[in-house]
């Protein structure tokens, strides 16, 4: 059947020259595992594309909807959570496999002669993925989307003369907003991916022009040559196969939680950069005041002009490690800072307090459901329900709040608090919340039930407050 | 497939893996694509039509109350209708035909034509509802008069409930001889 069709086809397209020239090009010393890391590469990027596309389906790029959409993809759309889950575990991995890329071609030496120019656009495609994950990182518009970015373009903003235009282009204006949100948008989903495309078919294009590297020991190359198929091609998809089932792992076991909704009134929110900028948001710790610049852009620059020139800098047409001790050892050094600078932040990052999940989860909820319409927090929200703050001194037993949360009236008999259709786990993550509410000294308990609280209010004004609130939550409790 | 390699000026030997040996490369090759295949299709077509066929789930509807109609005489009332619009939920404002039958009955009717989906009046004078577009004619009661209406006017899901009427807002297909809801 297969057989048939592919006659048929061959005989109208001449498919026998093109498979001729796609699968029997020469690899020199022969298929080897070492070379799977550019199809990786190639593959993720595939994947981050698909996924992509697909979340484009419910996603808004807007400050009002970015969130919810986010949250109705994670949570309504049949596999949402999966596909969501692929596009962001996809996207550290296509950074894993182009470092492992990079790694790779440069013990080898594969960037010198001929193929400087494959390894220049090699660097250009680098920069675009980096890119790709800074702009990508907002789009969710949470709070740490919101202050990363914040740092992030900031960050711009220190470089000489230029820095302010640059980081108004980049916002779109004075602070990041709607207009931030909608041009990293764009340039996420429509210009880095065409200029991506672009660069990808150009580095392709440059390794069919002159070949790949082969071995670095010269002799092995010589005396051996293999067609790319079908062992290299099984070696690539084995990899492909066992990459996409890692992914498939994690994003069905460790749900990539959303932090609170974007809120630029919040400054106790420390944002938390991708671990890919992690090593660099630790370098800058130690680059305050007058450092600062080197740097957030010196080092920056120095550093990517450096290895676009590396294949000009490193004349040694020696390929074997062994040979080239400068380059290896500059390499070495590279890597033990990068991982040093990573291993310390991610220690000082575990080390800081962090918000239980489900705590977390409660919170959002609260905002969620518009909870401070009716209750007040610190001084902020409505005076129908009773005062919050420090709810959790005044009732520290869990089973009530969820009692209570189930079903009000159950233990406050005639609270007018309705019923919120909440999961089991809702209402759990909710009273954990709840619970958290504590003053340092604990304020006496206080003594009036909810009932006397409420019927001091008078009803009409209570009832007419909770109208306004949220039709939709109210619907069928009055 | 055989080999008819070019030589290459500077390699003297193409060696390509033949016989049982490609045969299980390219058996590797096909089962491993296969897997990210279908393991991409499978969630991505339901990613697709999982929410295109998930049905809107109809509220319960407050109009208000009854006292203000009159018995026997249709009545266009207004009311807010809120629906789960993707992530949003959306609020538009709707008309219904009420007809209130007693104390504590009303009959309320979709304000469409189930010819084609036009709306209808109440002509007060001939006591009848009329659709302007194709020229269907209603009793009272919602039985067809004349013109091309394949059936009867739809009649909603409504409760009285102390002294309020409530209705679910539904929709349903135009032309058939029977209602279905969409």
């Amino acid at each position: 059947m297969a057989q048939t069709l592919y006659d048929w086809l061959d005989t109208r397209l001449k498919l026998q020259p093109l498979g001729h020239t796609l699968l029997d090009e020469p690899i020199p010393g022969g298929a080897s595992w070492i070379y799977v890391f550019g199809s990786a590469t190639l593959f993720l990027f595939c994947l981050q594309a698909t996924t992509g596309m697909f979340l484009a389906l419910y996603y808004v790029p807007s400050p009002d909807s970015a969130y919810d959409t986010v949250q109705f993809i994670q949570h309504d759309v049949t596999f949402g959570w999966f596909v969501r889950g692929l596009h962001h575990w996809g996207a550290s991995a296509v950074m894993v496999a182009i470092g492992l890329h990079l790694l790779q071609v440069y013990l080898y030496g594969a960037y010198k002669r001929p193929h400087e120019l494959m390894w220049m656009v090699g660097v250009g495609l680098l920069l675009l993925m980096l890119t790709f994950g800074f702009t990508g990182y907002l789009l969710p518009w949470d709070q740490n989307a919101y202050w990363a970015t914040q740092v992030g373009t900031n960050m711009v903003a220190s470089v000489p003369l230029v820095g302010d235009v640059l980081v108004r282009l980049l916002r779109g204006g004075e602070t990041l907003g709607a207009l931030t949100l909608s041009r990293f948008f764009a340039l996420h989903t429509l210009f880095l991916p065409a200029l991506i495309v672009g660069g990808i078919l150009l580095h392709l294009f440059i390794l069919r022009r002159v070949g790949p590297a082969g071995p670095w020991n010269v002799e092995e190359a010589r005396q051996r040559n293999e067609t790319f198929y079908p062992r290299q091609v099984y070696m690539d998809a084995v990899v492909m196969v066992g990459i996409f089932l890692a992914l498939v792992a994690l994003a069905g076991t460790i749900e990539f939680p959303l932090a609170d909704r974007a809120d630029p009134a919040d400054h106790t929110f420390t944002p938390i950069p991708e671990w890919y900028f992690l090593f660099f948001y630790q370098l800058l710790k130690y680059m305050s005041g007058p450092l600062e610049p080197l740097a957030t852009w010196i080092l920056p620059i120095v550093f990517v002009i450096g290895l676009l020139l590396l294949p000009f800098l490193d004349r040694n047409q020696d390929r074997r490690p062994r040979s080239r001790p400068v380059a290896v050892l500059t390499g070495v050094f590279f890597l033990v800072i990068m991982f040093t600078l990573l291993g310390i932040s991610i220690r000082d990052l575990r080390a800081m307090p962090k918000l239980d999940p489900s705590v977390a989860r409660g919170k959002a909820l609260f905002a969620q459901h518009h909870c401070l319409t009716c209750h007040t927090l610190h001084g902020e929200g409505g005076k129908v329900g009773p005062d919050l703050s420090y709810v959790g001194n005044r009732r520290p037993d869990r089973e009530w709040h969820i009692r209570h949360l189930r079903d009000p009236a159950s233990v406050s008999p005639g609270s007018i608090m309705p019923k919120f259709p909440l999961s089991d786990r809702e209402i759990n993550d909710l009273a954990g919340y709840l619970l958290t509410l504590k003053g340092g000294s604990a304020p006496p308990p206080v003594t009036t039930s909810e009932v006397d609280y409420i019927a001091s209010r008078s009803a009409p004004a209570a009832c007419r407050s909770l109208v306004c609130v949220d039709q939709n939550h109210w619907k069928g409790y009055l | 497939m055989t080999l008819q390699g070019t030589p290459l000026d500077e390699t003297p030997v193409l060696s390509t893996p033949v016989g049982p040996r490609r045969r299980f490369f390219a058996w590797v090759t096909t089962v491993a694509m296969g897997i990210i295949g279908i393991g991409l299709a499978i969630p991505l077509i339901g990613y697709v039509v999982g929410p295109a066929l998930k049905r809107r789930e109809a509220l319960w509807n407050e109009i208000g109350p009854i006292d203000r109609l009159r018995t026997g005489e249709p009545e266009e009332v207004e009311f807010v209708n809120s629906v789960k619009d993707g992530w949003r939920q959306a609020t538009v404002k709707k008309v219904v035909w009420a007809i209130k039958q007693s104390a504590d009955t009303v009959v309320v009717f979709s304000p469409i034509c189930p010819h084609l989906g036009c709306g209808y009046r109440w002509d007060g004078d001939e006591k009848k509802f009329k659709c302007p577009c194709h020229g269907s004619v209603y009793a009272v009661t919602g039985k067809v008069l004349a013109g091309p209406a394949p059936r009867p006017l739809d009649v909603l899901p409504s409760k009285v409930e102390q002294g309020r009427l409530w209705v679910k807002y539904q929709q349903f297909k135009s032309g058939l001889d029977h209602p279905v809801e969409l």
